[in-house]
């Protein structure tokens, strides 16, 4: 800043000075009480109570299915409720949705822009939404009619500031939330385009997100660039807890199917789960030979076993309670972009920047 | 130029403001122990696993997805 040049000035300058580190030491202070009285409540480890749990057995997960048709990187996936219809989307701009029992494509759209990072199976099974560079979500029906142009029915839904990193619809077709890399996320309503929430308070880009299951209430979590992940409350806007234990861009957050806690894979080479009522981090997992990011993270049914997508081409398989590794599973040849588990938990698709998607059971 | 410097402090101290706003509410809430809360995590894993796909196999003949059947499409 460059010197005042006037008297009045100066002084209003040092007031606004000493207002602002006033505030800054008012903020610390409450940072160290914040963690203080998480602290009290730090009895145990999670993996300490889990030491009397049996032990999960071997697994034998292989790819059972592989899904070839993206001419790039596949940069996300969702799967219909109907536990057999996927949608993926990919670094050239096309968005697919494919039978996964039998590995055929049903639909694909040529989006405007490339690099779609986001997409979302509409709970109906009879829409998807997707979004990327183009800063925008947009939602496409589904016609029976294979021949239809899906473009020309394309709605635009959300606008966002720069690009749409993340999107999904609540628990009906009727809303949509986003994340973006302009630092926000937001609530639309589909059928009119408007903006019905908007929330503030991560400092950089916003990079994944995920809602609350339905019986736990209308909150959500939400990762990013500045190391935090938020839980926010969907209908006043306000982050209600916030977690900074990540040492990089978070990339993936998934809810605990209790709705309890949740899990986040990050730049970091960790997953991580964070306990909603413990407001605190209960468990750290990974291995020194890990190294690289993890890209996308999901539970099984059961809770019991977290699936996490990373750079280094394989996917981990944790033992959420005990925090140690149950299996590493090889096939891609690029990195795991995406990861989900199917409604019914019978298997988990992933998608990679080798253009292929998975199917492991 | 005046204008700017004080607009620069205080959109600062706004943001700031908000974060001491936001810790003030954080700190309000009301939390459990780790072992309560590590407790319930573990008795929902047992009350699920027999049903996790994933964990207990279900017969082949039931996941289609192990199923060594071949679909076909008439074209």
């Amino acid at each position: 800043m460059r010197s005042p040049l006037i008297p009045e000035m100066a002084t209003q300058e040092v007031q606004l000075n000493e207002t602002l580190a006033h505030l800054k030491t008012e903020s610390e202070t409450l940072k160290s009480k914040l963690e203080e009285e998480r602290a009290k409540l730090h009895d145990v480890e999670l993996h300490q109570v889990a030491e009397k749990v049996e032990g999960l057995g071997q697994f034998v997960m292989k790819t059972r299915r592989t899904l070839k048709g993206h001419g790039n990187k596949v940069l996300c996936m969702d799967w219909c409720k109907d536990k057999r219809r996927i949608v993926s989307s990919s670094q050239d701009g096309k968005v697919i949705v494919w039978d996964a029992f039998t590995t055929n494509k049903e639909h694909a759209v040529t989006m405007p822009c490339t690099w779609v990072m986001a997409c979302a199976y509409a709970p109906s099974g009879c829409a998807v939404a997707c979004g990327g560079l183009d800063n925008k979500c947009s939602v496409y029906p589904l016609s029976l009619d294979k021949n239809e142009n899906l473009a020309a029915k394309k709605k635009s839904v959300a606008m966002h500031t720069n690009y749409l990193s993340a999107c999904s619809f609540t628990n009906s077709d009727m809303q949509i939330l986003t994340s973006s890399g302009d630092g926000t996320c937001a609530l639309w309503d589909v059928e009119s385009g408007q903006l019905l929430q908007s929330f503030h308070g991560h400092a950089a880009d916003v990079l994944c997100l995920d809602l609350a299951p339905s019986e736990t209430g209308n909150t959500f979590v939400s990762g990013g660039c500045d190391k935090k992940a938020n839980v926010w409350d969907m209908r006043s806007g306000q982050c209600i807890q916030s977690f900074e234990t990540h040492e990089s861009d978070i990339n993936s957050v998934r809810y605990y199917p209790s709705g309890d806690a949740f899990a986040s894979g990050s730049d970091d080479a960790t997953c991580r789960l964070y306990d909603l009522r413990a407001d605190r981090e209960v468990a750290i997992y990974s291995k020194e030979s890990i190294i690289f990011g993890v890209s996308s993270v999901d539970f099984s049914l059961s809770g019991r076993l977290l699936f996490g997508g990373y750079n280094d081409y394989t996917i981990n398989v944790w033992d959420v309670l005990k925090g140690t590794r149950v299996s590493i599973l090889f096939g891609h040849e690029n990195r795991v972009s995406t990861l989900r588990v199917s409604p019914d938990g019978t298997a988990f698709c992933t998608g990679s920047w080798d253009h292929t998607l998975r199917i492991w059971a | 130029m005046k204008d700017g410097i004080a607009n620069n402090s205080t959109a600062s101290i706004s943001q700031a403001r908000k974060a001491v706003e936001q810790l003030k509410m954080e700190a309000c809430m009301d939390r459990i122990k780790v072992s309560k809360a590590a407790a319930d995590l573990m008795a929902y894993c047992d009350a699920h696993i027999r049903e996790d796909p994933l964990i207990m196999p279900v017969p082949a003949s039931e996941n289609p997805f192990r199923e060594k059947k071949f679909f076909c499409t008439i074209l």
